[in-house]
């Protein structure tokens, strides 16, 4: 399930980003490496929140730097939600 | 429609579908106002004479708020040549200012006499600065911002940052392109008298946001977010290159 969710959330910011899923290493500063500006990350979150329902705080735009950063970020909201 | 439309998310962060009580600019409006008249009587004289400034094109200026007016930054007396040249419409605008200037205690009492200044909490987030003139916008009133996000030093006009054209799409409202000429030289950076410079204010054909509504609908978002910025950066270049 969390491999599925991974593989889903790198779709959708390579998507957003305009990158290939195959040119992103999920270790990377999407910022500094990646070229993504603060608009961009902002709409990273936008679509997270379209997909999945999450309403991710603008604040968290600073914690989060890599795609590994938003996977965990999008796993640890989903298993807070309440069931 | 497409599955990038993300402007739930975007007015949201500018709380764009939140009631706001119908006074919420009462508190930008302070006691200093009852100055203000005083103070453009004061500076008119020298914009007339020692920096003669022109206007052009303030006919151009929507029938009424809201409205942005988006201008090109090169000095600190910039805002107060653009509502000088406004004459008295210049009680519909208000600049957002940063905590910075705003409690300064040499800028704090002529920012507040010079305009209904906004201020906000913040230096360097833009999600405080874009709420502030959301509120001002859905108010009915009118807000004034420097797209370039800080001072052009040689009074070149400055990559543009993106936060104006969410704004703009995501209010609805039309941006008016503002280029002020001269003010680089007339007051620079660090400097606190102007000294002799002819200033203009040229204002351009406002520029509607209901195309790209429309358009937000086929593309992603941030393309039009990002196409709506371009546009008003190209537009305040073609004011800069047009004869006044």
């Amino acid at each position: 399930m969390n491999d599925v969710l991974s593989k889903e959330i790198k779709t959708l910011v390579s998507k957003v980003i305009k990158i290939p899923e195959d040119k992103i290493d999920p270790n990377a500063n999407l910022f500094t490496d990646l070229g993504v500006d603060s608009l961009l990350g902002v709409e990273i979150f936008a679509s997270l929140d379209k997909k999945y329902g999450l309403d991710v705080p603008e604040n968290k735009l600073k914690d989060v730097t890599t795609l590994n950063d938003i996977i965990n970020m999008v796993k640890g909201m989903m298993s807070d939600r309440p069931r | 429609m497409i599955e990038q439309d993300t402007s739930a998310y975007w007015r949201k962060l500018l709380a764009l579908d939140q009631a706001q009580p119908a006074n919420v600019l009462n508190k930008h409006r302070t006691w200093h106002r009852y100055l203000r008249p005083i103070l453009y009587k004061l500076i008119s004289l020298p914009l007339r004479v020692y920096c003669p400034e022109k206007v052009v094109g303030l006919e151009n200026l929507p029938a009424r708020p809201p409205y942005i007016i988006a201008a090109n930054h090169a000095s600190s007396m910039d805002y107060a040549v653009v509502a000088w040249a406004m004459g008295k419409r210049r009680e519909e605008l208000y600049p957002i200012t940063t905590k910075l200037f705003y409690d300064h205690p040499f800028t704090s009492f002529w920012i507040k006499v010079a305009a209904n200044a906004v201020r906000i909490d913040t230096e360097d987030e833009f999600f405080p600065a874009l709420r502030a003139a959301a509120q001002v916008l859905k108010a009915g009133k009118a807000v004034y911002i420097n797209p370039e996000g800080t001072r052009s030093v040689d009074g070149s006009i400055l990559p543009f940052r993106p936060g104006v054209g969410v704004l703009a799409v995501e209010t609805g409202v039309p941006i008016v392109p503002v280029y002020i000429a001269g003010t680089s030289k007339a007051l620079p950076t660090g400097w606190i008298f102007p000294r002799p410079y002819p200033v203009a204010v040229s204002f351009g054909k406002a520029i509607a946001m209901e195309p790209y509504i429309e358009k937000k609908r086929s593309v992603q978002a941030y393309d039009v977010y990002k196409e709506v910025t371009e546009q008003l950066r190209q537009r305040i270049v073609a004011l800069s290159r047009s004869p006044y």
